[in-house]
């Protein structure tokens, strides 16, 4: 006697009704191999825009190139903050619902949410802020291209964490079944190691 | 329940999605691999005719050397069309969406791909692709040759917002199909079925899904930035604003070189299968073959600016990737070879899908070799922009990718329709295909060492009688491929049922009935080695060890 085909979750895939905790676990992993493939091509994505940065920046005498001032590190570091904040509420959230301790996974989900909105905001703000334009020079076309880019996958990360809280409070989620919300996490996580790399190469570097 | 029971169900009963009974849900939106198989290879097929019919197009304004079929700018429009649907329209959708799909996953012994809603939606990115694509020609078509090279790329008007959307929309799909395919790859094979059991298709497309999974999305880089310097006059491509056109290349090639071994990879697995099954032998070097695979995909990744040669790099460039390119001929080399140590001595049979394999060896052998006299630089720069490379290129696409995607046809046909083909109209096509197909491009290598520039709609009238010869050859072999039509519908209508494993084949897709039922293995096989063991017991559990292997054609 290992399994019983009693499910505690509802986390279930194909049209299947309940299925044993054995066959939950074979296809989580086939969707975490998935989800991973998809987070390694998203990836070049981003590499391409900073190979494309780079090289930019090698043809140019000086960079930013002149009449063009570097973003605010000031603003920069704060965003970052806010972010890679949101990615230790994250964290915590997780472990809260392996724990089945559901508020403090509810909460630090709520903080994590709040956390990636102000990030958005103050990217919204420096780009109000910022004297560069997207099609002025090439430090602006790489600087808005790969921020912008990020951007939306922060707006898409919060869509994605407020859709999995709201899933959780429907009960799709259980302490041995919540495939759905290992992925948002790790998308989040994802997003948050972009930020590190984009930091240096428009901030500091 | 015990796990052992589990284990007993999971093999008897329990499809992992139920059978579609609407006709929509059977044969448009399905979600079973062998339909949405045939879906993109009937989609590929009519992108590679379109694109045929281009190619026509060019080689009519060429019969003479100031013909006006074609003003200029229509010609620049021919050859970017030509380019673009064989490229992404036609050739990878056929040997990646076609073929994996329908027989990767029959050969691993699995009930479908790992995530069948995503291969849906990866098939359903196709057909608005080619909407997208072909509505430009309404709005002022692209016409800056299937690499849109900026700053032309960029003066041309709307064409390149339609080009670049319809190509990201198509690589969607293709990454989600490579992401698909290697999950399946990796998680799906039947019990028994190590990494170095696996039939060499299979090898073939697990290595082509790394390569669309890295490359694909290069590309998308690449075309989002041609898009936004179009759309919102973002300065990646202008020098004046900081930018550099020579970024354009290095993007567009990083994907576009891994590209060419998108397109010829899964061939190379196609041939592995067909070879042993007619030379009625094992496979010589089955993991030198699987290895060497893997090396030209790294490799691959390592040649890109080969193709920038003219575009004034400096020899500290351009010296490290002429000596990688070269190295490629060294894995190359070796399925050449061992595909060659196969056929030495063996019983050999020469149906219609063996002809073409061997038309394949012959031809992409002349290929690769052209290919590495263009490796080298100081050739390169001479024959770079001339009808040589057109040359070369079509030798390593047509007389590589197409020769093997048609015996491909041949062989899985009877597997895919559940009848044969007539092998005597399928030889006669053979035959004129080969024939017409070296009097068409072996010339242009001559044409092109004279001096004849490539994507030019008017030539300097010395050359009129081989570009006579050249269009005659190529009307010549568009007509040959009618004999293929015709065996096709022949065969639907008349064709003998082929039976469960008409060429005495042993992978496992030959283990079912033809065309495959549903749910593809009502138990799931267990392997106990790779499947060319030719002479020796199949190597799989009941019942699927006792499908005779004698061949019944």
């Amino acid at each position: 006697m290992t399994v019983h085909t009693e499910a505690l979750g509802h986390e279930h895939g194909h049209g299947h009704g309940i299925m044993t905790q054995e066959e939950y676990i074979e296809q989580r992993d086939t969707r975490f191999l998935g989800f991973l493939l998809f987070l390694f091509t998203d990836s070049i994505f981003f590499t391409a825009y900073i190979f494309a940065a780079l090289y930019l920046r090698s043809a140019a005498p000086v960079w930013p190139p002149v009449g063009v001032e570097r973003p605010d590190v000031n603003l920069g570091a704060v965003n970052a903050i806010l972010l890679f904040g949101s990615g230790i509420t994250a964290h915590y959230a997780m472990h809260r619902l392996k724990e089945s301790r559901i508020a403090g996974y509810i909460w630090f989900t709520i903080a994590t949410i709040i956390l990636g909105s102000l990030f958005l905001g103050g990217q919204a703000y420096e780009y109000a802020h910022i004297h560069a334009t997207w099609s002025g020079s090439s430090f602006g076309a790489a600087f808005f291209t790969l921020t912008g880019l990020h951007g939306f996958h922060v707006f898409v990360g919060v869509i994605y964490l407020i859709v999995t809280l709201l899933q959780s409070l429907g009960g799709t989620y259980t302490p041995e079944r919540h495939f759905g919300l290992t992925a948002a996490t790790l998308y989040w996580h994802f997003v948050d190691v972009i930020w590190v790399v984009l930091f240096f190469l428009f901030y500091i570097y | 329940m015990s796990t052992d029971t589990i284990e007993i169900l999971r093999r008897t009963e329990a499809p992992i999605h139920p059978a579609p009974e609407s006709f929509v849900r059977k044969y448009i939106f399905s979600i079973d691999h062998k339909v949405i198989g045939v879906q993109y290879f009937i989609v590929s097929g009519l992108m590679i005719l379109l694109s045929g019919l281009f190619a026509e197009a060019i080689r009519v304004q060429l019969t003479a050397p100031h013909n006006t079929f074609l003003t200029p700018q229509q010609f620049d429009e021919a050859f970017t069309f030509h380019g673009t649907l064989m490229v992404w329209f036609g050739a990878i959708p056929m040997v990646t969406g076609a073929f994996g799909n329908f027989v990767m996953p029959l050969q691993i012994g699995a009930r479908d791909v790992a995530f069948p809603w995503l291969n849906m939606f990866s098939f359903w990115t196709f057909p608005p692709a080619v909407l997208i694509l072909l509505s430009s020609l309404a709005f002022g078509a692209p016409n800056s040759g299937w690499t849109e090279y900026p700053p032309v790329s960029l003066q041309a008007g709307v064409g390149i917002v339609f080009w670049t959307t319809a190509v990201f929309t198509v690589g969607i799909g293709a990454t989600l199909t490579a992401l698909n395919f290697l999950t399946t790859v990796i998680k799906m094979r039947a019990p028994g079925m190590t990494f170095t059991r696996m039939p060499l298709f299979v090898w073939a497309s697990a290595v082509t899904a790394v390569l669309s999974l890295v490359a694909t999305t290069a590309l998308a880089s690449a075309l989002g930035s041609l898009f936004l310097s179009h759309v919102f006059n973002v300065p990646f491509y202008d020098p004046s604003r900081g930018g550099t056109v020579v970024l354009f290349q290095h993007m567009f090639w990083f994907y576009s070189h891994p590209a060419v071994y998108i397109l010829i990879i899964p061939v190379f697995g196609i041939v592995s299968e067909i070879i042993p099954t007619f030379a009625r032998k094992p496979i010589f070097g089955y993991k030198l073959i699987a290895f060497s695979t893997v090396s030209i995909a790294l490799l691959s990744f390592m040649v890109w600016a080969h193709h920038m040669f003219t575009s004034g790099l400096g020899p500290w460039v351009t010296l490290p990737f002429m000596i990688l390119s070269m190295l490629i001929a060294v894995p190359t080399g070796i399925k050449i070879f061992s595909w060659t140590a196969t056929l030495f001595g063996s019983n050999l049979r020469l149906t219609t899908a063996m002809l073409f394999v061997l038309g394949f060896l012959s031809t992409f052998t002349i290929g690769g070799i052209t290919g590495i006299m263009l490796a080298s630089v100081p050739v390169d720069w001479h024959e770079h922009a001339t009808y040589f490379l057109v040359a070369h290129i079509h030798y390593v696409l047509f007389g590589g990718t197409l020769m093997g995607v048609i015996g491909g046809v041949y062989y899985w046909w009877p597997k895919v329709t559940g009848r044969l083909m007539s092998e005597s109209l399928g030889k006669w096509h053979f035959w004129l295909t080969f024939i017409f197909f070296n009097a068409t491009f072996l010339p242009m290598h001559f044409v092109g060492l004279l001096g004849m520039p490539r994507r030019v709609a008017y030539y300097d009238p010395a050359f009129q009688g081989l570009n006579l010869f050249i269009s005659i050859s190529a009307f010549l072999l568009a007509g040959s491929f009618l004999l293929l039509f015709v065996n096709a519908f022949w065969s639907l209508k008349k064709g003998a049922a082929a039976g469960p494993n008409p060429w005495g084949a042993r992978t496992l897709e030959w283990m079912i009935p033809s065309p495959p039922p549903y749910y593809n293995f009502k138990e799931t096989p267990e392997v106990y080695a790779t499947p060319y063991g030719y002479g020796e017991p199949l190597p799989y559990s009941a019942p699927y060890n006792s499908v005779s292997t004698t061949p019944t054609y």
